[in-house]
């Protein structure tokens, strides 16, 4: 090879070109570079940030409930969330597979919150709460494969008084728009109260969510903290009830369907309030499976019903003080005016059999109480009328709500002939005078309506307000009963425990002295000769007892409805005979006829919560 | 020394200071400390290679291209059946605690082999069978580097044919039969060479929104960070795109970006310069050389820096698909540092001896 001295012109004249070409691919990349950097830089910036910025909500921890003495009623538990964050979301379908196999619900369930989080996708959705370990660590195995997950700490909330207080404390439950719409504090998705005190105190116990701003690497790791605003915490609830007491009438209620309903009569303080049956709290601690909530929507016997407040029954025999109350008090009745009872009483042509088949003979006011003569209140009914009847009723608030501070209360019914004409479309029949006269036919009450008017019958005639937080409910209001009558009343009272003829007689024996009255009401006409043990569940009589201690200045009024109960002495009357004995420091037991009780619809307990998704021991995406 | 061309020297100057700068940075981000001072041993010694190949004299090592292009050759060859698979290609060779890279250094080699060839051929265009060996030469290598398989460096090959022919001169008839070839060996390499992912990444450019999750998630990260260093930048090591390791390849075919976005615009421009600067200067020299191969080595070295360097902005700012083509001297890498270093140390030697008799 040579090199020689030659024409390097035309060379030069092709470097020169190559030269032009590449210094426009410089001026184009720099041209490039403006754009990016000068011209759409703060489209790049906000993407930048949404890269390595994470907005997390803080739970506020929802308010400490305690009762009378400082019990835990319900607090807090920490828990895992699996919070999603639907932007980083690259494909939605690989997502939901991988938390169907998680466990945490169905796919139709999954796909739905999914789908929801989605909606809001500026915000991380909770997708579950309460993770068990199995389920945390099969998401931080595949952190990597679906950045858009994320377990976030948070607190659930723990009722450890169990189902015995399921109804006071209620449900919490996702925002709905409308909360969500008057509230700008709520988050979409964030749990608030959707009933009992829960609902009803949600100002006081939600507290005000916060935020947490984090900076998060490429692989979804949490590398620090560039913003926190702490939630405020909920503020605590003590209450009036007692947690003693209150599981003192579960456990009385064991088995049976019904509610106990427990009052203090100088004020309206409730210290008990348990409806049967119930559920387990926890199912509505966080977002419930839809599947749970319709098997609990599903039951006949409706364990999500309130019962003390919400299930209406006619008072059967417990309306007697109440119309001798009335009756005494506008002078329809002296104490001494007798009734002689043969066991049947003709009304407009028409038989009306007092319970006792072979009658009470000479009966006063407050022997009638205490053997709960029905003819005796047959005749004051057919004297008084249905206009006087209601009148007594509604002097001691039945017939309208009594206030409570619990949402969802029913007002139950005090007929008139107004009434009939316009609800039922046609007149009053004078027979059914007589049948309300012994609490029978259309007049409704809650259990809590019963507690409240017997509050008044042995307050010294003052209609209380029952509440749940101490000082709380509107001042007592005078009935304008004469103490007198009620003095009469209240020894009628003590004569159906105390009296050897009492219809309660058998609570005599109790180490606490307490006076009440006993209730059974009609599901259907009884036929004649068939003993209730032997009629089917659901056609047994409701059995009620009021029963209140001490009987000369009572603290405490003791409401319990047993339904289908069959027979209010032998099974009403001990429920509230445990709970009054408990509440003056005894504990008693009473059988009651268990085995007869025996209804069609118990079901099984239901899975607790956590031993499905404690099942899921590995998991692949 | 004074001799030497100064002003390309300069140039280079602030670019090795950003290479530093950057690896510093990236290997903070990577937490892999060892990368930074590694790789400024590997830029000392390529500075002093430079130096000591900007003394030699060119022609001699023109006239041994041949010699040095076979040594490459065999040395190509045989990695195919010796070197160790590492990240699935035979691409380095071991030696300690080091690895070379030596496709890097066969391009050098080739380079002067072409130019050597192409300028025993004193007319002004090529002849038909020149030309024919001149492809020869720069194909053979490209297609072992292929084989290994490492198209990244294969494809850097391509720029030295262009260069040495266009310059050395062709009819159109023949660009036009060179031009249908190229469109005909693409076809052949997207049907049987290429492998889906990398199918994937010339479609992902050519239709970016394509799947912003797969294949676009890298050049999307990468135009992320260019474009949210904003005019100044977010501060040096405070690039969230690189700190937080969104950026991927940050250390080597992503550098650019990590250095966009934390020095903005300014400091993009600026280091963009240097390389331009870098650029003219080797043309400058090619057309200072006092001789042909002078010339055609200038100018081929020049073609292949500036390609390099512009495929691997371009592919940063979304404006070229993801090739696997570093960005010279700034990409983590000893071979590419060292052959690079050898490439402007030669042109160093043409400038040099511009003046000089026969």
């Amino acid at each position: 090879m040579t090199f020689v001295r030659d024409d390097l012109r035309p060379l030069r004249r092709r470097t020169a070109l190559f030269l032009a070409v590449f210094a426009l691919a410089f001026a184009v990349i720099a041209f490039r570079l403006f754009s990016l950097q000068v011209v759409q830089a703060p489209t790049w910036r906000k993407l930048a940030e949404n890269n390595r910025l994470r907005r997390l909500p803080l739970e506020a921890p929802r308010g400490l409930v305690t009762d009378c003495t400082g019990r835990v009623v319900m607090d807090n538990r920490p828990a895992f969330q699996l919070l999603l964050f639907p932007e980083e979301m690259k494909d939605p379908e690989r997502t939901v597979r991988f938390l169907v196999q998680l466990g945490l619900a169905d796919e139709g369930e999954v796909r739905a919150r999914v789908a929801r989080a989605r909606r809001t996708s500026h915000l991380p959705s909770v997708i579950a709460d309460n993770l068990s370990w199995a389920q945390m660590a099969a998401v931080a195995a595949h952190r990597a494969d679906f950045q858009e997950l994320a377990v976030h700490p948070a607190t659930r909330r723990a009722v450890p008084a169990g189902p015995a207080v399921a109804h006071l404390v209620g449900q919490l439950g996702e925002v709905s728009p409308a909360q969500l719409a008057a509230d700008s504090r709520l988050r979409p998705g964030q749990l608030v109260g959707k009933s009992g005190i829960e609902l009803a105190y949600q100002e006081v116990l939600g507290g005000v969510p916060g935020n947490l701003v984090v900076v998060v690497d490429a692989l979804g790791r949490q590398v620090s903290t560039l913003d926190e605003e702490p939630p405020k915490p909920g503020h605590p609830l003590a209450l009036t009830v007692d947690l003693e007491l209150q599981t003192e009438a579960a456990e009385a209620m064991a088995g049976l369907v019904g509610s106990v309903v427990g009052l203090d009569p100088r004020d309206g303080a409730v210290r008990v309030l348990l409806s049967e049956p119930s559920f387990d709290p926890d199912l509505f601690a966080g977002h419930l499976e839809p599947a749970r909530w319709a098997s609990l929507v599903a039951d006949p016997l409706k364990p999500l019903q309130n019962r003390a407040l919400q299930a209406l029954y006619p008072p059967g025999s417990t309306i007697k003080p109440i119309f001798a109350a009335g009756a005494l008090a506008d002078g329809l009745r002296a104490p001494a005016h007798s009734v002689y009872c043969t066991g049947t009483a003709t009304f407009y042509g028409h038989p009306y059999r007092c319970w006792l088949a072979g009658g009470h003979g000479h009966v006063a006011l407050e022997r009638g109480i205490e053997v709960s003569c029905d003819t005796f209140f047959y005749r004051l009914a057919y004297e008084a009328g249905i206009g006087r009847l209601a009148a007594w009723a509604k002097r001691l608030g039945l017939g309208e709500r009594t206030g409570i501070d619990l949402p969802g209360e029913a007002a139950g019914l005090v007929p008139s002939e107004e009434w009939s004409r316009r609800t039922r479309g046609h007149p009053w029949y004078a027979g059914e005078t007589i049948s309300v006269g012994i609490g029978q036919g259309p007049i409704l009450v809650t259990p809590l309506q019963l507690a409240v008017a017997y509050a008044a019958l042995v307050n010294g005639g003052f209609l209380v307000t029952p509440h749940l937080v101490p000082g709380g409910g509107k001042p007592p209001r005078p009935t304008g009963i004469d103490p007198a009558v009620l003095a009469t009343v209240r020894r009628g009272m003590e004569r159906v425990v105390a009296g050897g003829e009492g219809t309660a007689r058998r609570l005599a024996s109790l180490p606490v002295p307490m006076a009440g009255k006993t209730g059974t009401s009609q599901v259907i006409r009884k036929k004649e000769g068939v003993k209730w043990q032997e009629l089917p569940w659901e056609q047994r009589h409701h059995a009620l007892f009021v029963g209140y201690a001490p009987p000369a200045e009572p603290t405490l009024v003791v409401v319990a409805v047993v339904e289908h109960g069959g027979d209010a002495s032998a099974v009403a009357a001990p429920v509230v005979g445990r709970v009054l004995a408990k509440a003056f420091g005894h504990d008693v037991e009473i059988s009651t006829p268990q085995l007869l009780l025996a209804n069609p619809h118990a079901q099984p307990e239901p899975t607790p919560p956590g031993a499905r998704a404690a099942q899921v021991a590995e998991v692949r995406p | 020394m004074r001799r030497l061309d100064l002003a390309m020297l300069l140039a280079l100057l602030p670019i090795l200071v950003c290479s530093h700068l950057l690896q510093s940075s990236t290997a903070r981000a990577l937490a892999q400390p060892a990368y930074a001072s590694r790789q400024l041993l590997w830029l000392v010694l390529g500075v002093v290679l430079l130096l000591v190949v900007a003394s030699s004299d060119y022609r001699l090592l023109l006239r041994l291209a041949p010699l040095f292009y076979v040594v490459s050759l065999l040395t190509l060859a045989a990695m195919l059946f010796l070197a160790p698979v590492r990240a699935g290609t035979r691409s380095w060779l071991v030696l300690g605690p080091y690895t070379l890279q030596p496709s890097e250094f066969a391009r050098v080699a080739a380079i002067l082999a072409a130019a050597a060839l192409a300028a025993s051929h004193q007319r002004e265009l090529l002849a038909p069978r020149t030309a024919l060996q001149v492809t020869a030469v720069v194909a053979a290598p490209a297609l072992l580097v292929a084989l290994q398989p490492d198209l990244g460096v294969a494809l850097t090959y391509l720029p030295i044919l262009v260069a040495v022919l266009w310059l050395g001169g062709l009819r159109w008839r023949i660009w036009v039969a060179l031009a249908l070839s190229v469109l005909v060996l693409a076809a052949a390499a997207w049907l049987w060479y290429l492998k889906p992912y990398q199918q994937e990444r010339i479609l992902t450019f050519l239709e970016p929104d394509r799947a912003p999750a797969g294949a676009g998630y890298q050049q999307r990260q990468s135009r992320i960070a260019v474009g949210s260093g904003g005019l100044t930048g977010k501060g040096l090591r405070s690039g969230t795109q690189s700190q937080l390791r969104f950026l991927p390849a940050q250390d080597t075919d992503f550098i650019f970006a990590v250095w966009a976005e934390e020095t903005g615009f300014v400091g993009s421009l600026l280091l963009l310069g240097c390389y331009a600067a870098v650029t003219y200067r080797l043309f400058a020299i090619a057309l200072a050389a006092r001789d042909r191969g002078g010339t055609l080595l200038a100018a081929a070295v020049a073609v292949v820096f500036a390609t390099q360097t512009l495929v691997n902005i371009a592919m940063v700012v979304g404006l070229a698909p993801t090739t696997g083509i570093t960005l010279p001297l700034l990409s983590r890498g000893g071979s590419s540092v060292l052959a690079t270093c050898l490439c402007l140390g030669l042109t160093q030697s043409v400038w040099r001896l511009r003046f000089a008799n026969l």
